[in-house]
């Protein structure tokens, strides 16, 4: 970006090899590009934006990216992921990854057509929402074109800002929209007209016939299409792990109100990603806001945790959150802190629980840093710091939590103190077994669930690097079946789940040279150790002393020392190509 | 006569129906490249699909004054799941237009009529190129895979433009 050039290299194939594509392929290639302790808002920090090798095919879900870089709101490793239709064009484009270094001296975009790539002065699009850039962008280059866009919060740096593809698809996490931003980089636009090839079509074509009828939208996974994320709603609140009020609760008395029977009443179309069968996406519309979402997260953080049972107030809250290009599960977290630090007569917000009208101007606020949005952009724990209060920040390794309480589901403790971006539920996901499928009880902690929540993470570190979504099951078997067509051979699930625990160790090897240690794998205080008043798990804490207990057994079961760094033994085992 | 529509009411805009279309006839993914296209409209709710109407419209035919859209009679045996499977039986005869590349002189005229936008220059071959119905098993049918939604479908026109006398 500082000399606005660029060049066209071919994959490093080794490591595509060893890693490949999304999560693992992108972090072999931070881990070259960058060196030991940098800073995040450094223009060195690159911005890596890979695809998996199925985009741009029929496969379902695989249009997904990763976008990546090390995190500016944590420090650590950063890979936030998308669908839409991004991934896919910039096959067509004849791109597998791109990297962007360094940062322009002014506000620029990149325009890619094909073979031709440009950067353009981007002043006109300055502090355009993400609609209007977009409807901007179609019409100043081409209609088919597709883009990574952030909207104020990503020019203004807000450490959650987050990047938009096709309007409703957000590398939410981590601050990708910062990390664009911090580059001058205000879009990436990209338009293809070239063809995506397999080796033995015919075979592939049949094969992912099969594949998406017996795998895709299966009876076991019709949740997906017929109610989406909003399924949760009533689940995690029922379940007594929903955050409520700053994860004061667990249980949510206005469920009801924000559940995904009254999502569908105001329904009017279900909508895919590029080349997904699943279609997934719920657009709503009611008198004043008509588009996508809120997904499950958006109705738990900016919903219940702000004590906002108002279905019209969270549609718009949504839609301004998506206007602005804030993550929602980090803006819904620092605000109900501030509404807590209010209501406790710590320090006045002016922003109180279930308060629409002070509610809804938080995230212009955030995105232009006015009003509280300039203290709040702190996150959640300088913010709770600053007043004197640690203890009410929600976040792990300074990534604001989501919207589910380990209180109520006891593996999600390791799985937030173990995520390699910290606070996460996309790295393992005890929720589904403890409190959906109810299939694990949700108030032991065990040996059995770190060894659970070690196969959920490699079992997704390959998956993210396939990449596949989250919302199709998909089981190593089944990938399996579909990595024969990349590697041209039979692939067995050991292969398969040893790359994903690479791919695991990678990261966990770029945290350590980062300089996070194992009191970095902790989790906010009040979740171990304060027990909820009311609702299905009340009563029910971890303790500090069984959480730091069954963390060794999860670093020993990894290969890890007690210090939580992979040892020599079992990196050599893994065929990690790295070394501190 | 039969042709493929897409249901933008139920269209989710997956763009798989221009995957197969363009896998089956340019041994690729590419959508560039397919004889139908999903518009869809990222912020709004909207799609519109661009399909070929076949004898239905013949706007193509029409305008061609060397001949090269020629009429020729087909079955249409669509695979998979499709909405309209339960009119037409599964199986249709009809007619379909076809471009005759030995013909077509890529001099544009069908291009300009084109109502729905799926009539144009083969970047490599240089004629127009357009849907043939997959010679009887439309895979941008066979690609609508949610079965949930079956957009992508088969319909039977009445009306029945006469060839163009040649």
């Amino acid at each position: 970006m500082s000399a606005r050039t660029s060049t066209v290299e071919p994959l490093n194939m080794e490591w595509a090899k060893l890693y490949v594509g999304g999560k693992g392929l992108m972090l072999r290639y931070l881990w070259d590009l960058t060196e030991a302790g940098m800073d995040p808002w450094a223009p060195e920090n690159p911005l890596i934006v890979a695809t998996g090798p199925f985009a741009g095919t029929n496969v379902s879900t695989c249009s997904r990216i990763v976008l990546g870089g090390k995190s500016p709101a944590s420090g650590t490793i950063l890979d936030s992921y998308c669908g839409g239709s991004f991934g896919s064009i910039l096959k067509y484009a004849g791109y597998d990854l791109i990297i962007v270094q360094g940062r322009s001296p002014e506000l620029t975009m990149v325009w890619i057509k094909d073979d031709e790539v440009s950067f353009v002065p981007a002043g006109k699009y300055a502090g355009m929402l993400t609609a209007d850039i977009e409807a901007n962008l179609r019409r100043d280059f081409d209609e088919h074109m597709t883009s990574l866009s952030i909207g104020p919060a990503g020019e203004s740096k807000l450490p959650w800002a987050c990047v938009s593809n096709d309007q409703y698809h957000k590398a939410g996490r981590g601050g990708t929209g910062a990390l664009m931003g911090s580059k001058n980089l205000k879009a990436i636009a990209v338009a293809g007209t070239g063809k995506v090839t397999v080796g033995d079509a015919k075979a592939f074509l049949e094969d992912i016939e099969r594949i998406n009828t017996d795998y895709v939208l299966t009876d076991d996974n019709y949740w997906v299409h017929e109610e989406g994320t909003p399924v949760l709603v009533s689940l995690t609140s029922d379940g007594g792990c929903q955050p409520v009020r700053n994860y004061s609760a667990g249980t949510f008395e206005q469920a009801d109100n924000l559940n995904s029977e009254a999502f569908q009443k105001i329904r009017v179309k279900k909508r895919a990603c590029y080349q997904c069968a699943l279609a997934c996406r719920n657009f709503h519309r009611n008198d004043e806001v008509e588009g996508e979402g809120p997904e499950y997260e958006t109705i738990a953080l900016c919903g219940a945790n702000c004590g906002v049972g108002d279905i019209d107030a969270l549609m718009k809250f949504n839609h301004l959150c998506d206007e602005y290009g804030l993550d929602t599960i980090s803006t819904g977290n620092v605000l109900a802190l501030a509404m807590d630090l209010t209501e406790k007569g710590i320090h006045d917000f002016g922003v109180r629980f279930g308060e629409i009208e002070s509610y809804l101007k938080v995230p212009e606020q955030l995105a232009t840093r006015s009003g509280i949005g300039a203290e709040l952009a702190l996150g959640a724990r300088a913010l709770a710091a600053k007043y004197g209060h640690p203890e009410l920040a929600m976040e792990v390794k300074n990534l604001e939590a989501p919207g589910y309480d380990p209180r109520g589901t006891f593996g999600m403790a390791i799985a937030y103190a173990s995520s390699d971006r910290g606070g996460c539920h996309m790295r393992s996901f005890p929720v589904g077994a403890e409190v959906v499928e109810g299939t694990m009880p949700p108030d032991t902690l065990d040996t059995s669930k770190a060894q659970w929540n070690i196969d959920f993470q490699n079992h997704y570190g390959f998956k993210f690097s396939g990449i596949w979504c989250d919302f199709w099951a998909i089981d190593y078997d089944q990938m399996r079946q579909l990595m024969k067509h990349v590697w041209g051979r039979e692939v067995t699930r050991e292969e398969l789940e040893k790359v994903g625990e690479r791919v695991w160790n990678l990261g966990r090897l770029f945290n350590v040279r980062e300089g996070l240690t194992r009191q970095d794998d902790s989790i906010p205080w009040a979740m171990l150790e304060k027990p909820f008043a009311d609702g299905p798990s009340a009563g029910k804490v971890i303790g500090t002393e069984r959480f730091n207990r069954v963390m060794s057994e999860y670093y020993a079961l990894r290969g890890w020392d007690e210090d939580a760094v992979p040892t020599e033994a079992k990196l050599a085992e893994l065929g990690v190509d790295v070394r501190l | 006569m039969p042709h493929v529509m897409i249901n933008s009411k139920k269209c989710t805009g997956c763009h798989l129906c221009e995957l197969g279309c363009s896998a089956f006839h340019e041994g690729g993914f590419q959508p560039s490249r397919a004889r139908l296209f999903a518009d869809v409209n990222p912020t709004t709710a909207a799609i519109k699909g661009h399909t070929c109407l076949q004898t239905a419209c013949a706007k193509c035919q029409e305008a061609c004054s060397l001949g090269a859209i020629v009429t020729r009679t087909i079955t249409v045996t669509p695979q998979g799941d499709f909405a309209g499977r339960e009119k037409t039986g599964g199986s249709v005869e009809g007619r379909v237009l076809v471009v005759d590349e030995s013909k077509c002189t890529n001099c544009g005229e069908c291009y300009d009529v084109c109502p729905t936008d799926v009539i144009h220059e083969h970047p490599e071959r240089h004629v127009a190129f357009k849907c043939d119905l997959c010679d009887g098993d439309p895979q941008c049918i066979a690609f609508c895979q949610n079965k949930y939604v079956l957009a992508v479908d088969l319909k039977v026109d009445k009306m029945d433009r006469e060839p163009a006398a040649v």
